[in-house]
């Protein structure tokens, strides 16, 4: 883009901040929440998409939350069950493997093997700076520090308040924002 | 009996206490390290947790972590294998406080015996000779002087805590003593954190020879006969057998009992071992005591058929040892080779990398305690041992010749081992004529013992 004005430049990164701090944390959450694969909206001549990468079971990747039980799931299951075993300490689903192959997201990681608390404040959409508090991991009532690994916004949360956690495993995703939004028509 | 036992350790010993929980049908949860993801234990688990990262003062050496993790997975018990936390009477009273049983002596046990100096004079009162020594730890270099003077060179520094050899220096002179105690107390402080040292007066040509105790807490003990410890590499035990080449029945039995009587009287309690050394007259003199369960213990197993790892958890859960001396009858001969990733032809030095191929031995009286496999990846971060090849027979020359056999058997292709130098031994004169001492390998060279077999 050379020839654009400086003055449509600023314009363009007022609207993108628009959409970071108002549409993106919402769209999170619910795509957080909803286990849809992909999500798009169009706001003016701007759409934003999210997207969860569809699974290519790269085997480098690390499982997320529950691997643990994932792995004696995997033990005990018969081998055509697959590599996933998508298994979790609280029932819920948990899709395993995407930290890795989604450049769009990265995990919140636990410090110690304890019991997690989230920080009361940091909610899904809240928007955080690499090495800001998100809340603790308890060690025999010592609490340690999770931070947020990168700049970004809160997501969908792995693992609940309360859960026990190992060492390593992902509790929270962080969404990182810039480069989620992207213009459609112009530029496209 | 426990509900759940926490595995606090690594390698073939989780994979061998995995087993034993099995047996006792005691639910199980390995901890490991980043570093052990894919290990065997990790892979056999009902259930397993990480503890934290590759580095063992974060994970297996974290006392935090390993209770932590115990805690949130629901178990009962933490059991420390050997090495690590096995022998930590604080991490011991820490696992208590949490309302945690330590699979070992309880704290206050262990703390009588923590000390190697205090042990040898308590068990000293209880009628076993103990080797000469210093009164006490060295306070200075001075005082290490004096001391060594009174013994008579030459003398063996050792440090309080800990074992493996690490911080241990045999001198023969002032001059080298005063050296030697730098370096060691630097070697003591590094491994276990405690820098205290004390003397022993040297036995030139000894035998190491230590004898398996189990104390129930109603102060039931009984021996397990011996093992013989002599092959060894700069105070690292690489061969064991039993029974002793270097005694005969009737000294076996006396020493044995001798033993039990001395642990049982001084309040002991769980599983152990009492090492002696022996020297050419066959005089045993009492040196320390191991309050867990030991990386050779699987040669009393073969010789006994008693589970020594499941009667180590049982004592722990309060109940009865279930058999007395006359129930333990010592059959044929076992030996224990320890299968370390190192490579003998480059001074031992340890290596690392995927096993390509592992093809483990078998046949009658044959047993592998390992946890590798094939596509094992051997981590950088701890010590060398791949597995113990263990053989029984009727005999010590039969279970020579199955273990001559089991040798040729073993394939690990990937990783370097010192495999050859087991084979070495199998043919070394010295070696099949029983007389194997401690200082051995290091005063002829593992090189010499090495180019002797290949003939």
């Amino acid at each position: 883009m050379p020839d654009r004005k400086e003055s449509a430049r600023l314009a363009d990164h007022a609207q993108i901040e628009g959409l970071a701090d108002d549409l993106l944390p919402a769209l999170i959450a619910k795509l957080g929440a909803s286990g849809l694969a992909e999500l798009e909206v169009r706001e003016g001549d701007w759409k934003v998409r999210l997207r969860r990468p569809t699974d290519g079971g790269s085997s480098t990747t690390r499982s997320a939350t529950g691997r643990a039980a994932a792995r004696a799931a995997q033990a005990h299951a018969d081998h055509a069950h697959g590599d996933h075993g998508q298994v979790d300490h609280g029932g819920s689903e948990q899709a395993g493997s995407e930290t890795a192959t989604n450049p769009y997201r990265t995990a919140a990681t636990s410090p110690a093997v304890g019991v997690y608390h989230p920080k009361a404040e940091v909610t899904s959409g809240s928007r955080v700076r690499a090495g800001d508090r998100i809340g603790s991991v308890d060690v025999l009532g010592i609490p340690q520090e999770v931070v947020a690994p990168v700049n970004g916004i809160v997501g969908a949360a792995m693992v609940e308040s309360g859960d026990a956690v190992e060492y390593g495993q992902e509790l929270v995703w962080i969404e990182l924002i810039a480069t989620t939004a992207e213009r459609s028509g112009r530029d496209a | 009996m426990f509900a759940k036992i926490l595995i606090a350790n690594r390698g073939e010993i989780a994979v061998r206490i995995l087993r034993a929980c099995r047996t006792l049908g005691v639910e199980a949860v390995v901890a490991y390290s980043e570093a052990d993801r894919d290990s065997l234990a990790v892979q056999l688990a009902d259930e397993a947790i990480c503890i934290g990262p590759a580095d063992a003062k974060r994970s297996y050496l974290s006392a935090p972590a390993v209770i932590s993790a115990a805690i949130v997975t629901g178990c009962d018990a933490i059991h420390p294998g050997y090495g690590f936390l096995s022998e930590d009477e604080g991490f011991a009273e820490v696992v208590r406080a949490h309302q945690l049983t330590f699979i070992g002596p309880p704290p206050q046990v262990l703390e009588r015996f923590a000390s190697k100096e205090a042990t040898r004079r308590l068990l000293g009162a209880q009628g076993l000779a103990t080797i000469p020594g210093s009164n006490g730890m060295l306070r200075d270099d001075l005082h290490a002087l004096e001391e060594a003077e009174r013994i008579g060179y030459p003398v063996l520094i050792k440090p309080s805590a800990g074992g493996g050899g690490k911080g241990m220096r045999m001198v023969r002179t002032p001059r080298e003593l005063e050296s030697a105690v730098k370096i060691c107390r630097s070697e003591a402080r590094a491994a276990f954190g405690d820098d205290s040292l004390y003397l022993e007066k040297w036995l030139e040509d000894n035998r190491h020879v230590e004898v398996q105790v189990a104390v129930d807490r109603f102060g039931h003990g009984v021996h397990l006969g011996e093992r013989d410890c002599s092959v060894q590499r700069r105070h690292q035990k690489f061969l064991e057998e039993a029974p002793t080449p270097a005694l005969g029945e009737a000294a076996r039995a006396e020493l044995a009992e001798r033993a039990i009587k001395a642990v049982v009287a001084a309040g002991y309690e769980n599983v152990g071992t009492l090492e002696f050394l022996v020297d050419g007259s066959g005089n045993a003199y009492f040196i320390e005591i191991n309050c867990r369960i030991q990386v050779e213990h699987p040669v009393t197993e073969m010789l006994t058929g008693i589970d020594l790892v499941v009667a180590q958890i049982r004592i722990a859960a309060g109940e009865p040892l279930g058999f007395s001396q006359a129930d333990v009858t010592l059959r044929g001969h076992a030996i224990e080779f320890r299968i370390n990733a190192e490579d003998v032809e480059h001074d031992f030095r340890p290596s690392t990398g995927l096993v390509e191929r592992y093809l483990a031995p078998g046949g009658p009286g044959v047993r592998v305690d390992s946890h590798l496999f094939t596509g094992y990846e051997v981590p950088p971060f701890y010590d060398s041992l791949l597995g113990k090849l263990i053989v029984w027979g009727p005999d010590r020359p039969a279970a020579i010749a199955r273990a001559l056999a089991a040798l040729d058997e073993l394939v690990i292709d990937g990783v370097v081992t010192n495999v050859k130098i087991h084979q070495a031994l199998l043919r070394n004169e010295t070696f099949l004529a029983g007389q194997m001492t401690t200082n051995l390998v290091d005063r002829v060279g593992a090189g010499a013992f090495l180019a002797a077999g290949a003939r």
